[in-house]
């Protein structure tokens, strides 16, 4: 191509580029996602209330100003029961500091007696609660299991994982991380 | 969004594997287009893969390096196979820089090679659109259109659909360009490259308007800005690398004959020598040629090195002319009154319309490299970065059995 036709067809390419970036914000402004619910990055954590075997409702809503783990599992789940065993020693040692793990059984793809056997024989020291109508596994988009959601003191999701990714190192670096600046990884 | 797919007990990361796929399809049509290029294909394609496995090392190593105590309590997390504990941007720069050390190391051209890996640019871009699909990232502004889709708990624009409907556009076109990797489609080296990533920033710049959330930087959209940069940046090359008038071009031309050699070279040379400057010329140098019943005859070759303004077509035009003006029959293959070929086209790498540049025949024949190693002993091949003595231990041994039969003093004689 020719330098006299090359040079006017970038020029134009170049300036409708600047255009359409100067016309981005205004035409097309961004949406802050904290505003609405879903349990996504970036979103609020959708509320729920279940209860625990012992039959007492616990609220997620209650733990706000605190980081919150949300752990989807069920007692046939091979990764979700090689993930839990982690979980403990990093909760023990959060606990005092406010950090807190709910570990909700998605009971309409388990049986209720399985999962709280399991939970007792461990020992865990976080609270399990039970989702019998499904409607945690329905808001928080549960397609796989273990599904992690981390939770910032501010009720936004910060992180969520799916499968075997969530393990006590991670965990370990999202609270350093979250209980200094507010802010995870 | 498809986070997760089932393959009976196994829950398979869909984002992870999307990428892994196209990076692998990316390298795929990257090595098939090293050959047709003649680039290295083996070292780049080994330079990716070393990258890909240190940037994953490096991730971890670079996770535990800014959060110790976590390495203290288990030292075997240094080895766990869960992706959880990884930097990503560290383990990226240390992949980059990995890359490009090994590329360094093996004097690989950078136009050559840069043009050689657009197509994986382009798959990796596209499978990275594949994966932001997969798990619900870069998730658009809520809309209601015909097209529009539900996610996070609202009808959105699908900008990664988007982003991939014009990327698979982008292949398209460089499938047609490179007719199926088989040429580069330019006549410089380092267009193709520049025109791909030109094609991927003008894609983000113009999805990116459409995504949810945005991170402003003096008013305007960061990825947008930096796309916009990297358009700019890439059109300047394009304009530096193949629309400025050129400036003088440095071309090696062998020059055969099996006619009344001696005189035919002589006068070849004069020919030559009106059109264009030469720079530097090699001795003489006699083959036997080995074809059937015409082993009486012999050839004698040299190289020139000549200075030219002239673009590739337009000096082998040239080159033709002086041929048939040396009584050159085309299409007959037995009398060669005067052989002209262009071995190099400065650094240029290309493959267009069944003329590839540098020259394949200084690979495979003595009477091509060892008169050019003559002239040129600095010289580095311009696709694979090969030095001379390199490229002699890589010949057949019968293609070093050539005699030079005058010798040429202070390079302007012969």
């Amino acid at each position: 191509m020719q330098k006299k036709r090359y040079i006017p067809i970038a020029s134009l390419i170049l300036l409708l580029g600047l255009v359409w970036m100067l016309l981005t914000p205004i035409t097309f402004p961004g949406v802050q996602a904290g505003s609405s619910q879903a349990a996504h990055q970036g979103f609020h954590a959708p509320d729920f209330t279940l209860l625990t075997p012992e039959g007492q409702a616990v609220t997620l809503s209650d733990f706000t100003g605190k980081p919150v783990l949300v752990f989807l599992w069920a007692s046939w789940c091979t990764v979700c029961k090689a993930t839990l065993p982690g979980l403990e020693p990093v909760y023990q040692e959060y606990a005092p500091q406010g950090f807190e793990i709910l570990a909700v059984n998605m009971t309409t793809q388990d049986t209720a007696a399985s999962a709280i056997s399991y939970f007792q024989t461990q020992g865990y020291s976080f609270p399990m609660l039970l989702d019998p109508d499904g409607e945690v596994a329905q808001q928080y988009q549960m397609h796989a299991l273990p599904t992690s959601v981390l939770i910032g003191p501010d009720g936004v999701v910060q992180k969520v994982v799916i499968g075997a990714g969530m393990n006590g190192g991670e965990l370990r670096a999202w609270l350093d991380e979250v209980l200094t600046n507010g802010q995870g990884e | 969004m498809f986070p997760v797919i089932d393959l009976g007990p196994l829950a398979l990361q869909a984002a992870g594997l999307l990428l892994i796929l196209s990076i692998w399809l990316g390298l795929l049509l990257t090595g098939k287009f090293a050959t047709h290029l003649g680039t290295n294909g083996d070292v780049i394609e080994n330079g990716i893969l070393y990258g890909f496995l240190s940037g994953i090392l490096a991730a971890r190593i670079g996770f535990l390096l800014t959060h110790p105590s976590i390495f203290m309590e288990n030292p075997l997390s240094i080895v766990s196979l869960t992706p959880s504990m990884l930097d990503v941007n560290f383990g990226i720069l240390a992949g980059v820089l990995v890359v490009l050390i090994t590329y360094q190391r093996k004097h690989l051209p950078l136009w050559p090679t840069l043009d050689t890996l657009s197509p994986l640019f382009i798959l990796a871009y596209g499978g990275f659109q594949l994966a932001n699909l997969a798990d619900g990232n870069a998730y658009g502004l809520p809309a209601e259109l015909p097209w529009s889709v539900y996610l996070w708990n609202a009808n959105r624009h699908p900008v990664q659909i988007y982003a991939l409907i014009l990327t698979v556009g982008l292949l398209i076109w460089w499938l047609g360009k490179t007719r199926l990797t088989k040429q580069n489609g330019f006549y410089h080296s380092g267009i193709l490259f520049s025109v791909t990533v030109a094609g991927l920033a003008v894609i983000t710049l113009f999805t990116q308007a459409f995504a949810a959330e945005k991170h402003l930087l003096l008013g305007v959209d960061q990825i947008q800005l930096l796309a916009l940069v990297l358009l700019a940046g890439n059109l300047f090359v394009i304009y530096k690398l193949g629309i400025e008038k050129p400036k003088k071009v440095m071309v090696c031309i062998s020059m055969g004959s099996n006619l009344e050699p001696l005189d035919n070279l002589y006068n070849g040379s004069q020919s030559i020598a009106a059109q264009f400057k030469i720079l530097n010329r090699s001795g003489i140098y006699q083959t036997k040629d080995l074809r059937e019943g015409h082993q009486d005859r012999h050839y004698l070759n040299r190289v020139l090195q000549i200075e030219t303004a002239l673009s590739y077509p337009d000096l082998i035009t040239k080159l033709k002319e002086i041929e048939q003006a040396h009584g050159r029959e085309p299409g007959n293959k037995e009398i060669v009154p005067l052989d002209l070929d262009a071995l190099t086209y400065g650094k240029q790498v290309f493959c267009n319309q069944g003329r590839q540049i540098p020259e394949p025949g200084i690979l495979e024949n003595g009477y091509m490299l060892l008169p050019l190693a003559e002239t040129r002993p600095e010289f580095r091949h311009p696709a694979t970065g090969e030095s001379i003595a390199e490229l002699i231990a890589k010949l057949p041994p019968d293609e070093k059995d050539i005699r030079k039969i005058e010798e040429v003093k202070d390079g302007t004689e012969g």
